[in-house]
């Protein structure tokens, strides 16, 4: 075997990769809906706000830390954001929009950063607190309610599109949102964050072990704050994009997307310790929940089997990259044992 | 000198208490209490109460709480107790937390009176707008007009696991079958989910119409059910081909409504339902028998039946159609 070869059968991603190939294969053998035009693009749609948050999620799971209060922030902070425009009658454009929640979502994410970065509390009880917080200032002080109509520059977002999909045999028509384009380049600036930055650099080595990361000199304390911030204006970005999307505003249905986007992350071989995990995985793992979420019907789940098919799906998922990975491990260990040097 | 004064003043107190009291049995006090006091649902329910009670002369008022709390709720009614309102109409936030102090109302020889909570147990009546099984088929009649009565057609639901959506949909898939035969039910996937979601809602509805492109329309329980199915019509070019209808608050439809993707969207009126427990009420203090069918003047309440099975639980008629035509005349 080659080297190239055999450096990709170490990776979990190419794994991941055959089973989202599996599932879509199924997919066009019981529907031969799969590999249409419109059908891509409805999943590519369907995968923006999930992206978004799989995005920050796998940045704060990489640090060894976890995030479950995103959803309540997207929530609040799209919320206020629709609420301020609606009252202000704000006709506008999109990009207003963008900077408040912007801004808002990096004033709740420093929120969390402070007390994860600066008092060191742990991020899990951290980030459950704030995400009650953030719920009940929505529905407490903000007086939350279904909001019908968006201000219109919000709603012409929403609609607008890169292209439009046709299936030739049903005539069915797909719009590309142009909100992809927004996830696209969220996810390109977390790449060059992740590859070339000293930020990004630090998020890996805090993953792996703190104490060496700061010995190392890499500022922790810094470096966690500056993440959470990071990672609360990408999950504000996503809850508008969501609202813009569904063209209406309900404060409450983002709540609970939390546990299948950490689902994905994981799914893709991220580490739920820390330290390791690439954003190709991160996304492949996005893209087999955002699929298996939108394709029981095609496939012809009954509605009551539904769940029961969804999470095999994640075990046998998980399962596939954590035998990798203790296989990965077993080979490393022969090799120390025989005293080659393991080649990872 | 002393004695005299206190005897009198006693006195005084004795009778403006009893004349107080007098004056409070010429006009029974009827309160409504809603979940809460915000709610446009409710802010609408209000507008109905006063307006009943100015037509009718009675001394009816709605008084609710800040927010949706059953602690609160309850606290308020105790208090209502306490100032020894003549009848309570509630619409309880979680009927079994409710159930103690109602109990102390009516030991307290208070009418009580609710609506939404079939459950209860301490309660002279329960209004319900209607059954659930004439629900579902009042949506099917507006499903079955969009699709000119025929065709493959679905039904969608919160969850499975949900009492009301679920014979709302089996009472609209019963009536299809009696009343018009060029329909029928998809076999293969009868009833889907929405997770009271309008994005699941978009999604599933996506999904079906690419897996079955034979599918003509769509019913709704959940209010998420037809406004995400709407926008899944709007998205894959469908309107005019497919359709949907189901339970939807009216503001919050208005585009769709107005635009031609849906043509009639379901619900109950909450000032009627209002108005119906008030006139209930009235009508047990005023020692009148309760025998079905039960007119309490109101649309859609004017022949109440007793639920099967039950002398508490009184249902109605009190669904309404919300098109184009009305959709601002609610408020909400």
């Amino acid at each position: 075997m080659n080297k190239g070869l055999k450096k990709l059968t170490k990776r979990n991603e190419p794994y991941i990769f055959l089973v989202v190939l599996a599932l879509a294969l199924l997919i066009q053998f019981r529907s031969g809906q799969f590999f249409t035009g419109n059908n891509l693009v409805d999943i590519a749609s369907a995968m923006v706000v999930p992206g978004l948050f799989a995005v920050g999620t796998f940045m704060v799971i990489l640090s060894g830390g976890i995030d479950v209060s995103f959803p309540a922030l997207a929530s609040l902070t799209s919320y206020a954001t629709t609420k301020m425009l609606l009252d202000a009658g704000y006709t506008g454009g999109i990009w207003l929009p963008i900077l408040i929640s912007l801004s808002l979502g990096a004033a709740l994410g420093a929120f969390n950063g402070y007390f994860i970065g600066f008092l060191g509390l742990p991020a899990l009880i951290v980030t459950l607190g704030t995400s009650s917080v953030f719920k009940g200032v929505m529905q407490g002080a903000l007086n939350s309610v279904q909001l019908a109509t968006i201000p219109p520059g919000m709603q012409a977002f929403g609609t607008s599109s890169l292209f439009v999909a046709s299936n030739p045999l049903s005539g069915l028509t797909s719009r590309m949102p142009v909100a992809f384009l927004v996830f696209a380049s969220v996810l390109l600036v977390s790449f060059l964050i992740l590859r070339y930055t000293f930020l990004g650099r630090g998020i890996y080595a805090i993953g792996g072990n703190e104490v060496s990361a700061h010995r190392a000199g890499f500022n922790t304390r810094r470096t966690k704050f500056l993440l959470y911030v990071f990672v609360g204006m990408m999950a504000s970005l996503a809850g508008l994009i969501r609202t813009c999307m569904m063209q209406q505003n309900h404060p409450t249905n983002m709540l609970g997307m939390e546990m299948n986007i950490i689902a994905g992350v994981v799914l893709g071989g991220t580490a739920i310790t820390g330290g390791t995990g690439s954003l190709t995985g991160c996304m492949l793992g996005t893209l087999l929940i955002v699929i298996v979420e939108n394709s029981m019907i095609l496939i012809g789940i009954p509605t009551i089997w539904k769940s029961v098919f969804v999470g095999a799906l994640i075990i046998i998922g998980t399962g596939v990259s954590a035998w990798q990975v203790f296989r990965a491990n077993r080979v490393a260990k022969v090799r120390f044992f025989r005293k080659e040097v393991p080649t990872i | 000198m002393k004695r005299t004064l206190s005897l009198v003043l006693c006195a005084l107190l004795l009778v403006s208490l009893l004349g107080t009291s007098l004056a409070e049995k010429k006009d029974w006090e009827i309160v409504v209490v809603p979940k809460d006091a915000s709610n446009p649902w409710f802010v609408h329910m209000k507008t109905g109460v006063d307006e009943y009670a100015q037509k009718h002369g009675v001394n009816a008022y709605q008084k609710g709480t800040a927010e949706i709390d059953a602690t609160l709720q309850a606290q308020l009614i105790a208090d209502l107790i306490a100032q020894g309102v003549d009848a309570i109409c509630v619409v309880p936030v979680n009927p079994e937390s409710l159930e103690p102090v109602l109990k102390q109302a009516m030991d307290a020889g208070i009418v009580v009176i609710a609506h939404e909570g079939a459950t209860l147990t301490n309660v002279h009546y329960d209004i319900e707008a209607f059954s659930n099984e004439q629900y579902g088929a009042f949506i099917m009649d507006n499903l079955a007009e969009a699709m000119g009565e025929e065709g493959l057609y679905t039904t969608m639901v919160a969850h499975v696991t949900n009492a009301s959506h679920n014979e709302w949909a089996d009472g609209g898939v019963a009536h299809q079958k009696a009343v018009y035969p060029k329909m029928t039910l998809l076999e293969a996937e009868p009833r889907v989910e929405s997770e009271d979601n309008g994005d699941v809602a978009y999604n599933k509805a996506k999904e079906l119409f690419k897996k079955y492109p034979d599918l003509k329309g769509i019913m709704g329980t959940s209010s998420y059910d037809a406004p995400g199915i709407a926008r899944a019509i709007e998205e894959l070019g469908l309107v005019g081909k497919v359709f949907t209808s189901g339970t939807g608050l009216p503001l919050a439809n208005k585009a769709i409504l107005e635009s031609g993707i849906v043509k009639s969207l379901t619900l109950w009126d909450s000032a009627l339902a209002g108005q119906a427990m008030v006139s209930l009420a009235l009508k047990v203090l005023n020692g009148e028998e309760i025998t079905a069918p039960v007119d309490l003047g109101v649309d859609g309440y004017m022949a109440l039946t007793f639920k099967p099975g039950s002398d508490k639980v009184l249902e109605g008629q009190g669904w309404v159609v919300i098109n184009k035509e009305n959709v601002d005349s609610f408020g909400f």
